[in-house]
């Protein structure tokens, strides 16, 4: 966030640089189970975000005293890979990632039935291949299909959206020229059953009315990214029932 | 009061209805009975039972488990059996003595076992029992979730495999299955069929039929070979498979 | 594995369910504050050594001459870090920062950046030259709501730095050529949730028998939030929050600037 520049227009008469409404998301494809040895893993386009996840575990967790008799143990690496920036971002681990990293595996935690796996540790490993603003949202939703993919129980599923200010205007799903000369970025996760938020950051300049605005846009912006969730869920399982036909076809 | 039919899929978190008796891949708040997993909703008058499609192995007494010497300690074994946690063996399994010899003469890091799962804990530490040591052969990995399927009701589909292929089969819980004889490569592409498509309705028929056109094509059946001594081959937990 | 928050946790639950606290504050009530403004004065610009009930924790300004970053060419450059020295708990542990020091440094830098708090533009020197702002925020004694110490700390010490003259292309140690320009407050509030209630200020004790904690940095508008722990907030715990956010900020607002 700059605290807003002026010069650079983002919002002509009610659309958006992208054509976009004010409420409208961009283009977001997810699929699940990319990957053969991960236990579970999602792959998600979310307008030029690119992000994969890959989910592992419960497994033994290392050095032993860190386990925990009365539940698992989750961790998030979340990591920007040295070409998904305009400028090479240099490789490892940098302050942002891993504040990102622990909000993400706070916000999993919540519904992760983690008193299940004593001692162990599931691993949530988030590598953004291309980065447009949102990558925590993305990363986030992607992660919680992951871990539905690897089988692992939770109470209910992680939908993530970002809202903000741009021109004075409230908008959802930043992108990122928004990102870079709006004037305020929230990413939030909720919990969609409950409507409560597990993921909460917030930068910028807003007033109690408009933050209030743009928390009740940025869930809406979750519930729709839920519903999309859902159906990518549901159709991952049609050839475990055996729907499209018999098991004759597609081998 | 029910919100699923059954055979639905459903998602974590999805409502199955209030006022039921549920499994352990369910849960409940307020009443309500949710799912806490993906997969496919099996409803029984008032029980509901989540098949999920996929997961880690869990050990449960009285499984059959392929596992791997990964220790070898002073009147015990770790064994190592895909699961989130190491199982140990006692001595005592294979010698009354044993204790007092070096039970690497035994079993040795790294050999590949089959075993029965005896207790499990609350924090699934287990012991296992009856090892017997597995050699040659081949091994192929299920996800552990769907090995029931391979196994059938009352072992239908496992029985049907070995006639068919003539294969000596063990199934592991634990999503590990031991091959060997027979015509191996038919019995590996149908148990991998059988993996992916697990909850199909009708399955065990129309794997039969691909069973036997695929074996006339290869040559007629091969003659099944004996079972070995260590009763794996008999042993499947069956309250499994639904 | 902890065993304080073991120990702990039930403990504080049911007393929250009585709607009590361990030390007998009101929920929305906020421990002693303590401010010690140019603790370590002989040597940098700015300090302030913050007590908030036992926690302990010192911020230190140190401002130094550097290149801008090159996509703001004509504003100066701010940095905070965190450091949880061994000293303020038997948890921690020397060593590079991990990440629950960088996100206490993070909130923090967040609530004073989005702010505005420290006017860049006059730091301004010549053309690749700019003042950078070193915010360091050392804590010595952990007792709870190190975010909130270390924040009153940092605006506080950040009030009364220094900076320092800059003649013939070097910094004259020791001589200053006034205020650090400073234009806002902004004053982060921590809250928790335990159980279904929210309090302000967690102890550690309190934090070992959190939900969920959020924290919400204002000045006349809200500038950064970040929640953490495992568990929710719904829609009305975090508009109650934001209030609770704006009316203690104010209280310590007023009590940082003196007026």
């Amino acid at each position: 966030m700059s605290g807003g520049d002026n010069d650079v227009v983002l919002i002509k008469g009610n659309k958006r640089l992208d054509g976009r409404g004010f409420d409208e998301l961009r283009d977001i494809k997810m699929e699940v189970s990319v990957l053969e040895r991960a236990e579970g893993s999602a792959y998600i386009e979310w307008g030029k975000n690119r992000v994969i996840v890959g989910v592992y575990g419960p497994r033994e967790l290392h050095p032993k005293f860190l386990q925990d008799p009365t539940r698992a143990m989750l961790r998030c690496v979340y990591n920007l890979a040295p070409f998904s920036v305009d400028e090479r971002k240099k490789p490892g681990p940098d302050r942002r990632s891993v504040e990102i990293s622990k909000v993400c595996a706070e916000a999993l935690s919540s519904v992760v039935m983690l008193e299940r796996f004593p001692n162990t540790v599931i691993d949530v490993y988030v590598e953004v291949l291309q980065a447009d603003a949102g990558t925590r949202c993305a990363g986030l939703t992607a992660a919680s299909l992951a871990l539905a993919d690897a089988g692992i129980p939770m109470k209910d599923l992680v939908a993530a959206c970002s809202a903000g200010k741009v021109q004075g205007q409230i908008v959802v799903d930043l992108m990122k020229e928004e990102d870079n000369f709006g004037q305020c970025d929230l990413p939030m996760a909720i919990i969609p059953r409950k409507s409560e938020v597990v993921l909460l950051q917030m930068d910028g300049k807003l007033s109690r009315d408009e933050f209030k605005q743009a928390y009740k846009m940025a869930v809406d912006g979750c519930m729709k990214v839920y519903e999309m969730q859902k159906n990518t869920l549901l159709g991952s399982m049609n050839k475990f029932v055996g729907v499209e036909g018999g098991v004759e076809n597609g081998d | 009061m029910l919100n699923v039919k059954d055979r639905d899929l459903v998602i974590p978190g999805q409502l199955l209805g209030s006022d039921l008796f549920y499994d352990i891949n369910c849960f409940t708040e307020n009443g309500s009975v949710f799912s806490c997993v993906e997969g496919m909703v099996r409803v029984d008058g008032k029980k509901v039972k989540m098949v999920p499609s996929n997961g880690v192995y869990l050990p449960k007494r009285d499984d059959v488990v392929i596992g791997v010497i990964s220790d070898v300690l002073v009147g015990k074994w770790l064994v190592d059996i895909n699961s989130p946690y190491l199982c140990a063996m006692r001595a005592e399994e294979v010698s009354r003595d044993a204790a007092k010899k070096d039970l690497s003469q035994f079993f040795k890091v790294g050999e590949i076992i089959t075993a029965k799962v005896a207790d499990v804990d609350e924090v699934y530490s287990c012991q296992l029992i009856k090892p017997w040591k597995v050699e040659a052969g081949l091994i192929i990995d299920v996800g552990p979730k769907r090995v029931p399927r391979v196994v059938g009701k009352q072992k239908s589909m496992l029985n049907m495999i070995r006639d068919k292929t003539g294969s000596r089969i063990i199934v592991g819980q634990n999503g590990k299955i031991w091959l060997k004889g027979g015509n191996v490569d038919l019995a590996v592409s149908t148990i991998k069929r059988i993996e992916k498509y697990a909850q199909t309705q009708g399955l065990t028929d129309q794997i039969a039929e691909l069973l036997d056109k695929e074996s006339a094509a290869a040559g007629g059946r091969f003659a099944r070979e004996e079972p070995c001594s260590c009763g794996h081959e008999e042993e499947h937990a069956e309250n499994d498979s639904f | 594995m902890e065993i304080e928050a073991y120990l702990k946790k039930d403990y504080i639950k049911n007393l929250v369910k009585e709607g009590k606290r361990e030390d007998g504050r009101a929920f929305d009530e906020y421990r002693k504050i303590i401010l010690d403004n140019g603790y370590a004065k002989e040597k940098a610009p700015g300090s302030c050594m913050v007590q908030l009930g036992k926690t302990k924790v010192m911020a230190g300004i140190s401002i130094d001459i550097g290149e801008p970053y090159s996509d703001r060419p004509e504003d100066g450059v701010m940095s905070t870090s965190t450091e949880l020295r061994p000293i303020a708990s038997p948890k921690f542990e020397s060593g590079p920062p991990n990440e629950e020091s960088i996100e206490v440094a993070r909130v923090i830098d967040r609530g004073i950046r989005e702010s505005g708090a420290i006017d860049m533009k006059k730091l301004f020197i010549e053309e690749d030259l700019v003042w950078v702002v070193f915010i360091d925020i050392h804590v010595m004694d952990h007792s709870g709501n190190l975010i909130d110490a270390g924040g009153i700390a940092a605006i506080s010490a950040l009030l009364n730095a220094r900076l320092p003259k800059y003649e013939d292309g070097k910094i004259i140690c020791g001589e200053y050529s006034g205020k650090l320009p400073l234009t806002g407050t902004p004053v982060p509030c921590t809250m928790v949730k335990i159980n279904d209630s929210i309090l302000i200020d967690p102890s550690i004790d309190e934090e070992y028998g959190m939900d969920a904690r959020l924290t919400i940095s204002t000045t006349d508008t809200i500038n950064a939030m970040q929640k953490g722990g495992n568990g929710s907030f719904n829609e009305k715990e975090v508009m109650d929050a934001v209030d609770m956010a704006y009316a203690k900020g104010k209280e310590i607002r007023r009590m940082i600037t003196g007026d």
